[in-house]
Order: C-alpha cells, then structure tokens, then sequence
C-alpha cells in the first residue's frame, strides 16, 4: 500500500513540474476586461437588433393598416364610380337634362354631304318608355334596383327548354309572319 | 474468481438439506442467511481472521444486478434514441416543424370579367364576414341582462338586418360561433369596430369607478373574405354568371372560365417563437398568383340597349322570357345577349332560382319562320330555284296526312321566290323545297345536311356551361308531317344563339364563323393573350349569299312584307319575321306563340347581326314583326351608332314580290 502511495506522488510531482509553478505571470486585467467587453457587446447588440425588429414589426403593421384602408377606400370610390357610370343612371340622368333617345343615325362627310336621313330627336320613340326609366330610377341608387318585375303570369316556367315535339304529336300547319 | 464460485454453486446444496433437517422451525431466513452461512466457514479458511470484523457481503451480485438492470435501462434508451434519431426520424422532425413553422394562406385574387373595352363587369373586392361568439353575450361574460337584444339594436341598422333575428343569433345557446352577416363591405366592420371600441371605452370606465363594466359588443368579430361585385347589377348577368359562397364559379362564364379566373393560392411560412417570427431562421414565401384577367366581346352600351328593350317588350307583352343577341358579322363576336327577366347576380337570394341560367343559349324552341331562310339558302345553293321564280300558292296545300296553310287566308298567291320570303309563305317554302330533290326523301336529305352546315342540331362552339344544342332529327327519320314543317321552322328546334349565327353567315358571305364570347385573357403578368380565331366553314356560296341579303330585305323594305317595322331610315336592312307555334315546356303541347325577328344591316355591307325573339307573349300582338321588329329597330339603331356605322349610299334592291298570272 505505501508502495504505491509513494509512486503516486511521484508522478504527480513529475506532473506537477510541468505545470507552472507560482503566481501567474501573465497579466489577468486585459483578459477579464475583454471578457467584460464581450459579454457587454454581445448583449447591448442583441438588445440593438431586438429593438431594431420590433421596430421593423410596428413598421410593417402600419403599413399593412394603411394599405388595407387605402385599399377599402379605392375600392369605395371605384363603387361610386362605377354606380354614376352605370348605363341605367347614366340614361336616367341624360333624361334628367333633358335628353332623348336619338333616331336613326346619320353623318355628314368631309365634303359636306348628308348620308343618312337626318330628323329631330324627339322623346316619342316609345311612349311607353319615359316613365319606365322613371320607376327603375327609384330603385337603381342601389345596382341591383334595375331588374324589372317579372311579367310572367305563370312563375314556375322551369328554365328547361321545350322540346321538339315528338313526331306523334300534332305539328302546327300554320305558322309565319 | 475460482475461489468464489465453488461456494456460491453449492449454496442451495446445504440450504436444502439445513432446511430438511432442522425442521419447520426457521423456514423464513432460509433465503437470506444461507448464502452467507456457508460463506462464512470458507472466509475463515481463507483469509484468516484480519475480515471478521466487518461482515460484507459480496457485492457481486447486486453489482451484476444492477448494472444488469443500467444496461437494459440504457438498452432501452439507446434503442428508443436509434428509433428518434434513426428510425422514424423524419416523422419527429415533421411534427417539429410543424409546431416550429407557421404556414399562412395567401388567398388569390380572382381576375376581372371585362366588356370589350376593358370596362369592369365583374370583379372582386375585399369584404368582411361579420361573425359573433354567442357565449360572450350571455349575462355572465357580459354582465348585462340583455346583451343580445342591446347589440341586436345596434347592429340591425348597420347590417340592414331584421333586429330580432340577430338577438335570436346572438343568444344562441352553448354555441360559441354564429354568423350575422356575410360579405359585407370593409365601410360596414369600420362602423362596427368604432361602436366596439366606444363601448369598450365605456365598460373600461365604468369597471374603473367600480361598477359591472358592461361591453355589449365585445362579442362582435369578423373575418376577411372577398366578395364578387357586379358593377352594373344585371347587365350581363346572365353570361356572367355567378359565384358561389366558395368564390368558385357558380354558373355562367365564372364557371366556365373559373379556372383561369380564379389564380392560384400562394403560401408564407416562417419559424415562429412564442408567435413571432424568427428573424434568422427565413421564410419561404411563394406568391398568390392573381387570376387572369377576362376580356369579353360583349360591348356594355349595346348590351344594356339590347337588354333595356328585351326587358320592356317582355313585360309589356307579359311575355315568359325574351333573348336578343348582337353579332359582328365579321368576326363572329357576340357584342350582346341580353335575357329577360334577368336577375341581379349581386344579390342572388333574392332571385328566381329559374331564371339564374342563360335563357339564349340553354333554352331551345322551334325557330318558324326565321328558318325559312336556310331553305331558300338551300334552293339557291342547289340552283333548284331563283329568286324570280314564280311560285303559285294556293289558300291550302296538301302534303302527307295533312292540310298545310298560311297564317292568312289568302286568295291564289302569284309570288315570286322573293315573295314567298317577303310574304313568309309556308306553302311556297314547302313547294320550293320540294323541288331539292326528286323525291321527297332526297329532297329531305339536302335540306338536313344545310341545316347542319349552318349549325342547328349541334353547340354554338362557344363551350358555355348547360348550353343546348337543340334538336334536329335525322332526314331518315322525319315523320310524314315534320318533312314537310321543318322547311318552314317547325319540328325541329334551336336556341337563340343558334338562330343568330345563321343570320351572321348570310351576312358574311356564306361563311359561317363559330360565335365567340371571350376576346382574350390578360395574365398576372400583364400579358394579353387573344383567343384563338374561331373556326371558319362556308355554307353557301358569295353569291347565294348576296342574294339571300337582297331577298331578305324585301321583307323589311317591301310593301307587302311583313317586316317593315324594322325599317330604319337611311339604311338597307335585311331581316326576317317568325312567329312560330311554340311548345309549353310544362305540357308539352303547342300551345301560345314564339314571336322573333333576326336580321343584319347594312345589307350592302353586313356589319352587325341582331335577332330577337320572346316566348309566349299574352298581352297584344303575338306576331315578329310587330313586337320583335321594334326591338330589333331600337337594338340595330343603337348598335349602328355604337359602331359608327356609316349608312348605305344605295338603294335597296327591290327584287320583285308577285307576278302576274299568264306572264
């Protein structure tokens, strides 16, 4: 037992001959402080770039906010538009200044020749028509106001076509006009 | 190691023989003590007395044990690490990533449906499903008795919704999600989420100074979605068609053109930390892809001229339903197709689900008398006629098992080829057909393979979804009457669309050009593509055709035509009246009239087509001529200055209508 305490030690002691012995030679300050400088860098970047991101973040849902409100805007006024420049309120407004449905066109050539019969525009076309602008006027403020009512007396027409008759059936002998 | 194991193996040995012969005394140690007994006699011997003192077992076997049970555990660990690691990684690492990556959708945009110039008939904008959480409105989340009747008033106004029906959504038991209203403008959630945040501010006061902190509205969410707008309500409506609740394609060219319109989805996916993206680890993005753009040849300002006046007529008439179509003879494009009644594809709940179809190309009726033209065009073609040839009609005509007549009853007619057209015989065009051939059957098979050619009995090439192609039997299998009725448009039927391109192929020379709806697609990329040019067949020959015109316009221009209401000034039109006994699609039998007018103007230079026709009119006159012949006037007016185009500097023909009998 002693014996082999005794070779311990030794070879310890020759390990530690290879250590250096004492204080320590090198200065420890430099060491410590860059440690310091380290650790202070790393984190002041880190809090750097957090900022930087979330900085980024608020930006980009700013911007996403206004896009999406100028985009419904647009899309508002694009509606307005499109209700003033609707055919049906278009006509309705012309008739509203007085306008009327023109005849039968007519031009005039460079050389001032006449082709077609030229005649004075006048409401009479179809009488039936002033008033009916009239009642789709009430409705079309709104883009879906302009359908008109029905008029068939029996609603349940199923859209399915008629067929051809079958050759039995009685096919009609008058017809034309 | 020899030393021990002789003990350990003769351990049961003694143990067994100790136990029989002490008896039942001490049957309980028997397990424990024995190993060391016996072990105890052997340490003696060996190792003298230096061990005596402290009495250690050997740790051997525990030893084994344990490690034993370390190397299973770790076996265990290992092989579970293998599985992880190995085996079934990429299982692991996909569930990692899915709780690691946040994937988002980022929808399409559906293209724009376009008139020819480029004005917006369909297109999508962004919109707001107005969603609540019905549990947030009971007395205990909202600390108000009666949340849902406070919030229903408040909202009603703003959704244009019934006040009662949103408190009976609101205060839907157990339930946690209902829907208030669907689609509704971004303008409407902006109303709603500045009352939200007015009544969030109030509760918040109110719980300051102590009280309940009541909020109403907490409950109110929405969701983004897109919503297909009409610009024009229901212009177009019926070609269009409409989108279904999930933005596909319901009906009409949105579905028949879905694919291109409606884009593909693109995706954004990141790593996320706690719900934010990490900013290192990168993203894949992949683009939506906007749909395409379409642009149609319909033109807004003649469609909604031509829909105006179908609307008008069918009404006034009390009419079931009414088609116009405008063509460019030129090219085929179909600049309008109006239906009536419409409907309003911006508000389709409210409408006849009857009505949501394209009445001009899916219904199919029997044409009269707009088809006699085809059977001149085939006595023409085949040289069995000319248009000066006399024609004597009798007041009846007997053909088969039947007594054919005209719709007047007439002395002797002396027409001409020409009259008979101007004057719509039924007898003459089934004299004049007879004459295709030299018996009857034959007769038969020229007429068909004509009416082939101009397209009737097969679709219009334009691919709509639910079109009809109509019906045209085989020559073969015509009955006794129908070969001598389809000459003059009954027993055989067509849909509007149908009748119109016959018309177009007179007026451009006798070739029929395969109508087309969809001018071109403008890509997410900004590039426009035209379609493809349309098939071109000839069905008659330039000069049969250019007689045919001339023919055709003594129907409009002659005294004694039956189409003069069609006459507009300083223009030659050509043009055709057909009133027809029409089939009752319920009953199947004849029963009321389909009234129709089709013809082309200039006729010296066809510019553009227009026919009309409306089913069943009860109120007034029932003839073409005189209900579709004015719309037909109205319609080509419009469409003639719409297009700019000049009048004829000619005259019109003026073929002759009747002879004298004995010349």
């Amino acid at each position: 037992m002693t014996g082999t305490a005794e070779q311990m030690k030794g070879r310890a002691g020759r390990l530690a001959r290879l250590m250096p012995s004492g204080p320590s030679t090198a200065a420890r300050t430099p060491f410590v402080l860059l440690v310091v400088l380290l650790l202070a860098g790393g984190l002041i970047s880190l809090l750097l770039l957090n900022s930087a991101l979330n900085e980024g973040s608020f930006r980009l849902s700013k911007l996403k906010r206004e896009t999406t409100e100028l985009t419904d805007e647009q899309q508002a006024l694009q509606r307005d538009v499109d209700n003033y420049s609707e055919p049906d309120a278009l006509e309705r407004r012309a008739r509203e200044l007085g306008m009327v449905p023109g005849g039968s066109p007519a031009f005039l050539d460079p050389d001032g020749k006449v082709r077609g019969v030229p005649e004075r525009a006048t409401a009479q076309p179809s009488p039936a028509a002033p008033p009916e602008p009239e009642a789709s006027a009430a409705g079309s403020a709104s883009p879906s106001g302009s359908v008109p009512p029905s008029p068939s007396p029996s609603p349940a027409t199923p859209s399915t076509a008629p067929a051809a008759p079958a050759p039995t059936t009685p096919t009609p002998t008058s017809s034309g006009r | 190691m020899p030393s021990k194991e002789p003990p350990r193996r003769r351990v049961p040995g003694p143990a067994r023989s100790r136990n029989a012969a002490g008896g039942s005394g001490r049957p309980r140690p028997a397990a424990r003590p024995d190993p060391r007994r016996p072990g105890r006699p052997v340490a003696r011997k060996r190792r003298g007395g230096s061990s005596r003192s402290i009495r250690l077992g050997s740790p051997r076997p525990r030893l084994r044990l344990i490690s034993l049970c370390l190397t299973l555990v770790m076996l265990a660990f290992v092989i579970r690490l293998l599985q992880v690691q190995a085996v079934d990684a990429s299982t692991y690492a996909a569930k990692a990533e899915k709780n690691r990556y946040l994937e988002y959708t980022i929808a399409a945009e559906r293209g724009e449906i376009t008139d020819r110039s480029g004005i917006a008939l369909a297109t999508s904008v962004d919109a707001h499903d107005i969603t609540a959480d019905p549990k947030l409105f009971t007395p205990e989340d909202s600390k108000a008795p009666d949340a849902p009747q406070q919030a229903a008033a408040l909202l009603a106004p703003i959704l244009g919704k019934d006040e009662a029906e949103l408190a009976k959504k609101l205060s839907t038991p157990k339930s946690r999600y209902t829907v208030l209203a669907r689609r509704q403008t971004p303008q409407v959630w902006k109303q709603i989420k500045d009352l939200k945040s007015v009544f969030a501010e109030k509760a918040a006061e109110d719980k300051a100074k102590g009280g309940p902190g009541a909020d109403v509205l907490a409950g109110v969410l929405q969701e983004p979605t897109t919503r297909r707008v009409y610009p024009n309500g229901d212009l177009a409506a019926g070609i269009l068609g409409f989108v279904n609740a999930e933005g596909k394609g319901g009906g009409g060219l949105e579905a028949q053109l879905n694919k291109q319109l409606q884009g593909e989805d693109g995706k954004i996916r990141y790593a996320q930390a706690g719900g934010r993206p990490v900013p290192t680890a990168g993203s894949t993005e992949i683009p939506a892809v906007a749909g395409a753009d379409v642009e149609l040849t319909i033109d807004r300002d003649i469609q909604w001229a031509a829909q105006r006046a179908i609307a008008d007529q069918v009404e006034k008439s009390q009419a079931d339903r009414g088609y116009v179509i405008v063509q460019n003879t030129r090219t085929g494009e179909v600049l309008a197709m109006a239906n009536a009644p419409g409907y309003d594809p911006n508000d389709l709940a409210r409408s006849n689900a009857a009505g949501l179809g394209n009445a001009a190309l899916q219904d199919v009726y029997e044409p009269g008398s707009t088809s006699k033209v085809m059977s001149m065009a085939a006595v023409l073609e085949e040289g069995a006629a000319t248009p000066g040839t006399h024609v004597t009609v009798p007041n009846r005509l007997h053909r088969g098992d039947r007594l054919f007549r005209d719709d007047i009853d007439h002395p002797t007619w002396y027409l001409t080829l020409n009259g008979v057209l101007a004057k719509s015989s039924n007898i003459g065009t089934i004299l004049a057909t007879g004459q295709l051939g030299k018996t009857q059957a034959e007769a038969n098979k020229v007429l068909h393979s004509y009416l082939r050619k101009f397209g009737i009995g097969s679709t219009t090439g334009l691919d709509y979804p639910g079109e009809s192609p109509g019906i045209l039997a085989k020559p073969q299998d015509w009955s006794t009457s129908q070969q001598y009725t389809i000459p003059f448009g009954q027993g055989l039927s067509l849909n509007a669309m149908q009748a119109a391109s016959v018309y177009s192929t007179i007026a451009n020379g006798g070739v029929r050009i395969e109508p087309s709806l969809v001018r071109g697609t403008k890509g997410a990329d900004g590039r426009y593509t035209a379609s493809e040019a349309p098939e071109r067949t000839r069905v008659v020959s330039e000069k049969t055709a250019g007689t045919l015109a001339k023919m055709l316009e003594s129907v409009v221009d002659d005294r004694e035509g039956t189409g003069t209401k069609a006459h507009i000034q300083g223009y030659r039109v050509a043009g055709k009246t057909g009133t027809a006994n029409r089939v009752d699609p319920v009953r199947g039998i004849y029963k009321g009239y389909t009234a129709s007018f089709a013809g082309f103007a200039p006729a010296d230079d066809p510019q553009v087509t227009v026919y009309c026709a409306i089913q069943n009119p009860t109120k007034g006159s029932y003839f073409g001529g005189q209900i579709c012949g004015p719309i037909y006037k109205k319609v080509m007016e419009f469409a003639l200055k719409t297009l700019q185009t000049p009048p004829s500097g000619s005259d019109p023909a003026r073929l002759p209508v009747s002879f004298k009998p004995g010349e």
